[in-house]
């Protein structure tokens, strides 16, 4: 997955759901360095009582957002669905740089 | 000389035989899927060192931090008083589905495993058990606070306090008690306010007719010395 261009990551999960595996893969993705240099990051966790969907929230470096459940997903088919903007991104910058 | 060693053969012999008996007992083959000299057996016996040595254990995920998060964290536990173990998380399953069984290292059909353990859905991604050796809540609400300062670089995912399993809504409740030590006061307050004393008395009556009856039989046994 290209975290690169991740700018602020919001995580909400239930830590005993389907869908934690997913989310704390992607938390633990983001290399501590980059948390550093400007990336922040949220999580919220929810309990079998609250009624809040679990969602994974992306902010790019061109303010572009992109929201999905992570309930249903593997990490793989999420890292993906990210890299589909992220590509974008690279591309742009590389032939912006020339 | 001769009858000397004669009258030492016996005594030797019946040594050398308990010890046999002794070194067999000790001895007796540990069965473990994996070598009993492995990592995975090693780790799995540490596991259940933690979790039966400590009543209260929390699991925080543990994102991946730089040396100096990880030192600072580590230090700040140890002045708490607990203990931060990065868990590998397959050894830990395991360890949780056989922990109801004598040796969780043994072969053991998928039958009499607990696949149902409510802890089990914890271990997915990075995992650290933080474990306190006492129950006292007023720890867990220094730690609790310690996380929260860190901007979710570890946060608790869950809890196993004296063989329950908590959420974060339940050990947000559990950090407000008070210790158990004043617990067990307050009630002993309650209890002689309600009856006046008399069911204390009651309660202590057993004990205290023990201790007279024993210090009377001490005085009896010295009595006669001091004269």
């Amino acid at each position: 997955m290209l975290t690169k261009y991740f700018t602020k990551v919001v995580v909400r999960f239930n830590p005993f759901g389907k869908e934690a595996k997913c989310a704390r893969l992607l938390l633990s993705a983001i290399p501590p360095a980059q948390r550093l240099s400007g990336v922040s990051v949220q999580n919220e966790l929810l309990t079998t009582d609250t009624t809040k969907k679990p969602t994974v929230k992306i902010t790019f470096k061109d303010k572009a957002e992109m929201e999905v459940d992570p309930s249903g997903m593997t990490f793989k088919e999420l890292g993906n669905y990210f890299d589909r903007h992220s590509r974008k991104l690279r591309l742009k910058e590389s032939i912006e740089s020339q | 000389m001769f009858n000397l060693g004669a009258s030492f053969f016996p005594r030797i012999r019946l040594i050398s035989g308990a010890s046999q008996n002794v070194r067999f007992l000790t001895t007796a083959a540990r069965v473990t899927v994996k070598p009993l000299q492995s990592r995975k057996t090693l780790l799995i016996d540490t596991y259940k060192d933690l979790m039966d040595k400590n009543p209260v254990v929390l699991f925080a995920h543990y994102n991946n931090l730089l040396k100096q998060e990880n030192s600072f964290f580590r230090a700040q536990i140890q002045a708490l008083g607990g203990k931060m173990t990065v868990l590998r998380n397959q050894l830990f399953q395991v360890y949780l589905r056989n922990s109801h069984l004598a040796d969780p290292c043994a072969p053991s059909a998928k039958t009499e495993q607990n696949r149902t353990h409510p802890l089990l859905p914890l271990f997915k991604g990075p995992t650290a058990a933080i474990s306190f050796s006492e129950t006292d809540p007023s720890q867990i609400l220094k730690f609790l606070k310690l996380l929260e300062k860190s901007s979710d670089k570890m946060f608790v995912v869950g809890a196993r306090i004296e063989d329950q399993v908590m959420d974060i809504t339940k050990l947000q409740q559990f950090k407000t008690l008070p210790s158990k030590s004043a617990l067990q006061s307050q009630l002993l307050g309650v209890l002689s306010v309600l009856s006046g004393a008399g069911l204390v008395k009651t309660l202590e009556a057993g004990s205290h007719s023990l201790y007279l009856t024993l210090q009377s039989h001490h005085d009896n046994v010295e009595k006669p010395e001091d004269k």
